[in-house]
C-alpha cells in the first residue's frame, strides 16, 4: 500500500516542500530502503522511526518497506523528516487515515521512545505549508508557537508521536498554538553603566543615528565590548519585513528561543576572530548562513579587528558592501541577506599599550598597516577608548539608554520627513546636498580634506556623519560645528 | 656629489676644531657650498626619534623661526627631532645641512627619503664616508662629532637618558661650544636626558627667542596671535594647564561631548594643539610665523 506524508527541507536560508512517500509491499525478506538523495542523518531515521512507532504502541511493517523522498534532485539534511516518514508508514500500512496525513505538514526529529524533539525552522516550514495550500503544520511543541507566527497556519504541537496519530484519527483533540510574543525591550544593557566613556557614548548615540561603522581602539579591559553590545538597545525597533526576514534567519539557524516571537529587535553577532572566512560569510553543505547573514538587520561586532585573518576579512567587503552574501557551490549560488552594522575594536598597537606603549616604531608601522587593510576603509566613526582617569569618571554623569534612545529615535523623525528612504550612512554626495550644507561646513570640509589629505569618498564619509551630528541637533542643514565634530570622529591615516 | 678636502675652498673651517679627529675629507650632494652652508650662525638640533608629535611641532617651529632669521640648521637626517628640524628649516627656505651616519650615496632611513632629496635640493647632505657604506650602530655616535663641530652651538629636544643626542652634547662641550637643552617633564623618560644636561651647566631654551638670544643676535620678538575663544578657548585653556584625553575634555564644566570634540578639530586643523600617540591633546603656543605646522610624517 502506498501513503503520502508532507514534510520540509531547508536550504540555506530557504524552505522547500518534500513529499514523503511510502510503500509497504509484501516480500520473502524484511527490508527498509530510504531514497530520494538523503543524508547519513535521513538514513538513520530508520532506526529512530522503527523504535519510535513500536513505543507508540503501533506495528511495525516487517515487510518490503521503501520511503522516498521527492524531489529527487534536492538534498535532505538531518533528523526533521522523522516525524513524516513515520506517520507516511502509519498510513500506508492503514493505521492512519491517508486523507488527513496527506492534508497536514509533520516536522519533528522522533525519539526512541516515539518522543517528538524539535528542529529549526519551524517558521519556514510553516510558510512552505501555507505556499503548498496546506494549512495545519504538525510539530514539537517547543517550536509551535514559531510555526504559529505564520498567518492562517494552525500549528498543533505534539509530545509523542503517539499524539501526532491519535489527533490524526480524530481521537485527541489539540488545541492550534497561539502566535508567540515579540519582546520589544533588550535586556539589561543599561548606557549609563558605561562610565568615564562620554566620547564612545557619543559615539554609539552618532552610530545609532546614521547606521555608521564604528571601530573602538583601546588597550585591552577598558570596555570596548561593553560599548559595542549597547548600540543595539539605542536602534529602533525593524519594520515589518526587515523582522520577518531576521526571523526567518534565526528560525532556519535555530538560533529563536522557544517562545520567542518575530524579532524586532536588532540582533547582536559577535563572532570569535579565530572564525574562518565561511563561518562569517556562510559556506559548508546546504550552504549554511554565516556571521554576516545571522546578524542581518542588527549589528556584527569584531573584537579584536587585527587578529582575524586577512581572508576572513576580505571576505567581509563584499557583503559589507552590498548588504547580502553571494556564495557560489557547485550545486549553484546562494544569496543571503546582509544588510549590518560593522563594529569593531582593537589595541592601539601590538602591546596593547596599557600604561605606555613599548612597540617599536616598524613594529607599530606593521600593525597599522595591517590594520588599514580591507575593512577599515569601510570605517565611518572611529573612537579611542582608554582607561578613563580619575577626573573623568569624577566629572562624568552618564545618560540612561532610555534618554538617549530617545534622541535618536527623535533624530531618526527628521530623516522619515525628508523622505529619506536609506539610513545616514548610506546617503550619496548629492541627497546630502539636496538637505543643505552651510557655506562654512563646506569650507571646514575643503581645509581638512587638504590638511589630512581625506579622499572623495572620505569626504562623502565625512558628511554623512556630520548629517546625523546635524539630526540630534535638529538642524535643517549641516553646520560647522557637524562637521567639526565628524571629524573629529573620522578615520586617521595612523589609525587613531 | 663631489668630495671636498681641506685644501678645498668649500671646506667649513670650524672643523679644524676637532683636531686629530677631524675627517680627511667631506663627500658633498648638494648644490651650494657647505662652508657657505655652514657659516655662523648654525646651531645642531638633536633629540630623539620616537619623540612626541608635541617636540615634533615644536622643532618644526622653532627651526621655521631660526631659518627664517639666517640661522643654519644642522642635524642628522634620522627620524624623528631630525626629520623636524631639517623639514623647518626647509620650510621657510633656510639654510640646512643633514650629516650622514653611513656612504654617501645612502640615504639612511629609507622612510626620509624624501627629505633627504629636498635637503639635497636646497641644502647639502654629507658624509665622511664614501659610496657603498652601510650603515652601523658604531658610525652614528661618531657622525654626531660632525654636527656639533659644524655648529655653534647644539640643542637638545627630547631625550631619554641614553640618547645619541647627548653623545653630540659631549662633542660640543668638548670642543667649547654651547650646549642648549628643552626642559621636559620630570615624570617623563624623554625629559630625563635633557635634564641631565641642564644639571650639568646646559642653557635652558624654550622658544627661538631664546635661542637667538643665547647666539647674541638681535631680538625681534613678535607679539602672538591672538589666543582662541569660545568653546575652542575652554579647550585650549584646559590644554594649557596640562595635557588631556579627548573624553577628559568632554566632561569639562560647560561642554558637551560633541561642542568639545568640535573644538578639538577646530584647534588642531589651526595648529593650536597636537594629538599625541598615546592619545592625549596637548596645547602648543599661537604664533604669527605661520610656518612648520604641515606634519608630513604622520599622514595627519
Amino acid at each position: 500500500m502506498l501513503a503520502l506524508a508532507h514534510s520540509q527541507a531547508l536550504v540555506g536560508i530557504d524552505g522547500h516542500p518534500v513529499e514523503v512517500e511510502a510503500d509497504v509491499t509484501t516480500a520473502t525478506h524484511a527490508s527498509f530502503t530510504i531514497v530520494g538523495l538523503p543524508d547519513q542523518g535521513v538514513r538513520e531515521a530508520r532506526e529512530r522511526v522503527r523504535s519510535g512507532i513500536i513505543a507508540a504502541s503501533f506495528r511495525f511493517p516487517y515487510e518490503r518497506v521503501t520511503v522516498n523522498l521527492a524531489p529527487g534532485s534536492l538534498r535532505k539534511l538531518g533528523a526533521r523528516h522523522d516525524l513524516a516518514i513515520a506517520v507516511a508508514l502509519l498510513a500506508a500500512t492503514g493505521q492512519l487515515p491517508k486523507h488527513r496525513v496527506e492534508r497536514v505538514l509533520l516536522l519533528g526529529e522522533l525519539a526512541l521512545d516515539g518522543r517528538v524533539r524539535p528542529v529549526p525552522g519551524a517558521l519556514l516550514a510553516a510558510e512552505t505549508a501555507r505556499r503548498g495550500g496546506i494549512e495545519t503544520v504538525i510539530c514539537a511543541r517547543a517550536s509551535a508557537r514559531e510555526a504559529a507566527l505564520v498567518p492562517q497556519i494552525a500549528a498543533i504541537g505534539v509530545d509523542h508521536l503517539l499524539d501526532a496519530a491519535l489527533w490524526l484519527r480524530g481521537e485527541l483533540v489539540l488545541d492550534a498554538a497561539e502566535p508567540a510574543e515579540s519582546a520589544h525591550e533588550d535586556e539589561g544593557l543599561e548606557l549609563a553603566d558605561v562610565r568615564g566613556q562620554p566620547l564612545g557614548r557619543r559615539a554609539l548615540e552618532l552610530a545609532a543615528v546614521g547606521g555608521h561603522s564604528l571601530l573602538l581602539v583601546g588597550p585591552p579591559g577598558v570596555g570596548k565590548t561593553m560599548l559595542a553590545r549597547r548600540l543595539v538597545p539605542l536602534l529602533p525597533d525593524l519594520d515589518g519585513p526587515r523582522a520577518l526576514a531576521v526571523t526567518r534567519i534565526h528560525s532556519a539557524a535555530g538560533l529563536l528561543q522557544a517562545g520567542a516571537g518575530i524579532s524586532l529587535r536588532p540582533p547582536f553577532r559577535a563572532p570569535h576572530h579565530g572564525a574562518s572566512a565561511a563561518a562569517l560569510t556562510g559556506g559548508g553543505v546546504g550552504p549554511q548562513p554565516g556571521e554576516v547573514t545571522l546578524a542581518h538587520g542588527g549589528v556584527l561586532f569584531l573584537d579584536e579587528l587585527s587578529e582575524f585573518t586577512r581572508p576572513a576579512l576580505e571576505a567581509l567587503r563584499q557583503p559589507l558592501e552590498d548588504g547580502e552574501v553571494t556564495i557560489a557551490r557547485v550545486t549553484g549560488r546562494a544569496r543571503f541577506p546582509a544588510a549590518v552594522q560593522l563594529v569593531a575594536a582593537t589595541n592601539p598597537c601590538p602591546c596593547g599599550g596599557l600604561g605606555g606603549c613599548r612597540c617599536t616604531t616598524e613594529r607599530l608601522e606593521r600593525y597599522r598597516a595591517r590594520l588599514s587593510g580591507p575593512l577599515v576603509d569601510r570605517i565611518d566613526l572611529v573612537v579611542r577608548v582608554d582607561p578613563p582617569d580619575p577626573e573623568v569618571l569624577t566629572h562624568d554623569r552618564p545618560e540612561t539608554t532610555a534618554i538617549v534612545r530617545e534622541r535618536v529615535l527623535a533624530a531618526r523623525a527628521h530623516q522619515v520627513l525628508r523622505a529619506q528612504t536609506c539610513d545616514n550612512g548610506r546617503l550619496e554626495l548629492g541627497q546630502l546636498e539636496l538637505h543643505g550644507i552651510a557655506e562654512d561646513a563646506r569650507r571646514l570640509v575643503e581645509q581638512a580634506a587638504s590638511a589630512r589629505s581625506i579622499s572623495a569618498r572620505g569626504q562623502v564619509r565625512l558628511l554623512r556623519l556630520a548629517r546625523s551630528a546635524a539630526d540630534l541637533d535638529g538642524a535643517g542643514a549641516i553646520e560647522r560645528t557637524h562637521v567639526a565634530e565628524a571629524l573629529s570622529l573620522h578615520p586617521r591615516g595612523d589609525g587613531l | 656629489m663631489r668630495l671636498v678636502t681641506r685644501a678645498s675652498d668649500e671646506w667649513p673651517p670650524q672643523l679644524d676644531h676637532l683636531g686629530r679627529a677631524a675627517p680627511a675629507g667631506l663627500y658633498v650632494r648638494g648644490e651650494r657650498t657647505v662652508a657657505e652652508l655652514a657659516a655662523s650662525p648654525s646651531v645642531a638640533i638633536v633629540g630623539a626619534r620616537r619623540c612626541s608629535r608635541a617636540a615634533l611641532a615644536f622643532t618644526r617651529t622653532l627651526t621655521a623661526e631660526l631659518a627664517a632669521r639666517g640661522v643654519a640648521v644642522i642635524s642628522g637626517l634620522a627620524l624623528g627631532i631630525d626629520a623636524a628640524a631639517h623639514e623647518g628649516a626647509l620650510a621657510c627656505d633656510g639654510r640646512t645641512i643633514a650629516v650622514l651616519g653611513c656612504g654617501i650615496d645612502r640615504l639612511y632611513p629609507r622612510t626620509n627619503d624624501d627629505l633627504a632629496h629636498r635637503v639635497i635640493a636646497e641644502g647639502a647632505v654629507i658624509s665622511e664616508w664614501g659610496p657603498g657604506v652601510e650603515p652601523a650602530p658604531w658610525r652614528f655616535p661618531v657622525r654626531n662629532r660632525l654636527v656639533a663641530a659644524l655648529a655653534d652651538a647644539t640643542v637638545v629636544i627630547e631625550a631619554s637618558r641614553r640618547s645619541g643626542a647627548l653623545i653630540t652634547a659631549d662633542h660640543a662641550l668638548a670642543l667649547g661650544r654651547d650646549v642648549y637643552a628643552v626642559p621636559g617633564s620630570p615624570w617623563s623618560e624623554l625629559g630625563q636626558g635633557t635634564l641631565k644636561l641642564l644639571r650639568a651647566g646646559a642653557i635652558p631654551i624654550g622658544s627661538a627667542a631664546d635661542v637667538l638670544d643665547e647666539l647674541g643676535l638681535q631680538i625681534t620678538v613678535q607679539t602672538t596671535a591672538a589666543p582662541p575663544t569660545g568653546d575652542a578657548g575652554t579647550v585650549w585653556t584646559a590644554l594649557r594647564e596640562r595635557p588631556r584625553s579627548r573624553q577628559a575634555l568632554a566632561v569639562l564644566p560647560g561642554l558637551t561631548a560633541p561642542r568639545a570634540a568640535a573644538a578639538v578639530t577646530e584647534l588642531e586643523l589651526a595648529g593650536l594643539i597636537v594629538l599625541e600617540q598615546d592619545g592625549t591633546l596637548v596645547a602648543l603656543e599661537p604664533t604669527v610665523s605661520g610656518v612648520g605646522y604641515t606634519r608630513r610624517d604622520q599622514g595627519v
